[in-house]
């Protein structure tokens, strides 16, 4: 399950083969404030889009509720309902109550917390997908799933509860995003989709009685790296879990379709038996090519206690830097016609061009026109051809991917 | 005078606003969102000019709004 922050993430999610995707309409969602949020009136085209694909689409309804959101909840729901959006993930009794009387299919979102089997005997009224608490081992998850299956907890549906579990992306300090800091300093709450992040910074302690200042400069004490499961994800499969979940609807095209195309990769191989150490470290350096703060195990193997990311900056190995917009694409030839507005694209260049419709597509520049005559290179103010095996459209941005330096190389430019 | 502009669009209904001036603002029951009373609406920015006694509180709310959405400005007297 992918996560569809924008028109972008939401094509590229679907492009690189997400079995589901799931994604906010309006202000009631945990991204209210860092993602651009779908509204009512995009539900039928997303539905469109997702049934196009094979693939399923949630509605994230699960901040915690005010009496004035009652109407909106409902509203999003009735919308859902209407439009055939298969479930929403939700925290909040309103929705549940809600949701339930309307007869809407609901996943328990993360936010409640669940690390127990009679929590989900409690919820099975209610639900039929749960998502566990991230702060659980692999063998808690693991005996919760055994239970499940021995007491036979069904949900509303009749069938088995499905658990799910967050498979990759940035993790929380607090247990279950129940943060209360943002709000504290800033007046802005993170269980209203509107966290400032204060985790992710670097803090001077001072002593109050000489005034001294030590700077915590060892490591960002409360920014946790990000979770990482695909170095051992046959033995999540092997626990029962049946949804894995990628966080981070408020990430870029590139980071959805990469992460959603190795996670889809590894469970296949999986299942054909081909699963291997070489292909966990060739994930891994995919992985590590988008937004991330270094990568650890999260809870799951329950041997390393909070591992503190060691800058506040993604640690992504590549950089896309901006080069111009689409065009357009001659099918035929299968050329794709750009203009660079910014920077320079020579023959050899790594580029993604993403966008709405598009998604995300990876190409290397292999021939280059400029002003249809043969170049080597482009610079700002030409119109481009590039051989390109999938479409592009005018609504097309195009980037070139570059290597990041470390800190130690960097020119001070 | 001072005029208080409300970029609605991005409003997540938070409250904090309506918690800090509650007279000059209230929670729609319809899309949750708050709204600034008798603020009149252009292209979906809502405004309204009133006295400079209530500086003090909407100032506090545009500095506490999440989202940024809230504008309070002193207005420059005609001589």
């Amino acid at each position: 399950m992918s996560p569809a922050g924008s028109w972008e993430a939401l094509s590229a999610a679907l492009h690189a083969g997400a079995d589901s995707v799931y994604f906010g309409v309006e202000q009631l969602n945990m991204r209210a404030k860092s993602s651009n949020n779908f509204t009512v009136e995009d539900l039928p085209k997303i539905i469109a889009l997702c049934a196009q694909h094979h693939a399923k689409s949630y509605i994230t309804l699960n901040t915690i509720m005010y009496d004035h959101d009652l109407q909106l909840m409902k509203t999003i729901v009735d919308a859902a309902k209407s439009n055939g959006v298969p479930a929403v993930i939700a925290s909040d009794h309103a929705v549940l109550m809600y949701a339930k009387k309307q007869g809407m299919e609901i996943h328990i979102s993360t936010q409640t917390n669940i690390t127990n089997i009679e929590t989900i005997e409690f919820f099975s009224t209610y639900a039929d997908v749960v998502v566990l608490s991230r702060e659980l081992s692999l063998s808690q998850v693991s005996d919760i799933v055994k239970e499940i299956r021995r007491r036979n907890i069904c949900g509303p549906s009749g069938k088995l509860i499905h658990v799910e579990i967050f498979a990759h992306g940035a993790l929380c300090m607090a247990v279950s995003g129940k943060c209360y800091l943002s709000l504290h300093t800033h007046f802005s709450s993170a269980n209203r989709g509107a966290c400032i992040q204060n985790c992710r910074r670097d803090y001077i302690v001072t002593d109050k009685e000489t005034g001294y200042e030590f700077e915590i400069d060892n490591e960002y004490i409360m920014s946790a790296k990000d979770l990482c499961t695909i170095g051992f994800l046959d033995k999540i499969i092997d626990a029962g879990v049946e949804v894995l979940k990628i966080e981070g609807r408020g990430r870029s095209a590139d980071y959805v379709h990469t992460t959603t195309t190795c996670y889809k990769e590894a469970v296949l191989s999986i299942t054909d038996g081909t699963y291997s150490e070489e292909k966990v470290q060739r994930w891994m350096t995919e992985l590590s090519t988008v937004f991330n703060r270094g990568f650890w195990d999260g809870y799951y193997l329950g041997r390393t206690i909070g591992e503190w990311s060691t800058s506040d900056e993604s640690l992504a190995t590549k950089r896309k830097v901006y080069l111009g917009k689409g065009v357009n694409y001659f099918a035929k030839q299968k050329i794709g016609q750009f203009t660079i507005e910014s920077n320079q694209m020579n023959v050899g260049d790594e580029i993604v061009v993403t966008g709405p419709t598009t998604g995300y597509v990876h190409a290397f520049v292999t021939e280059l026109r400029v002003n249809d005559v043969p170049a080597q290179q482009a610079l700002k103010g030409d119109s481009i051809t590039i051989p390109l095996a999938e479409v592009i459209r005018p609504s097309d941005s195009i980037y070139k991917l570059v290597e990041v330096r470390t800190a130690n190389t960097k020119p001070s430019e | 005078m001072i005029r208080i502009i409300h970029f609605r669009e991005k409003c997540i209904g938070c409250n904090a606003c309506v918690e800090l001036a509650p007279d000059r603002w209230r929670m729609s029951k319809k899309d949750g969102k708050s709204v600034l009373l008798e603020g009149e609406e252009n292209r979906g920015i809502y405004t309204a000019v009133v006295g400079d006694d209530e500086f003090k509180i909407n100032h506090a709310a545009a500095r506490t709004c999440p989202t940024n959405v809230i504008k309070v400005e002193k207005m420059v007297r005609k001589s």
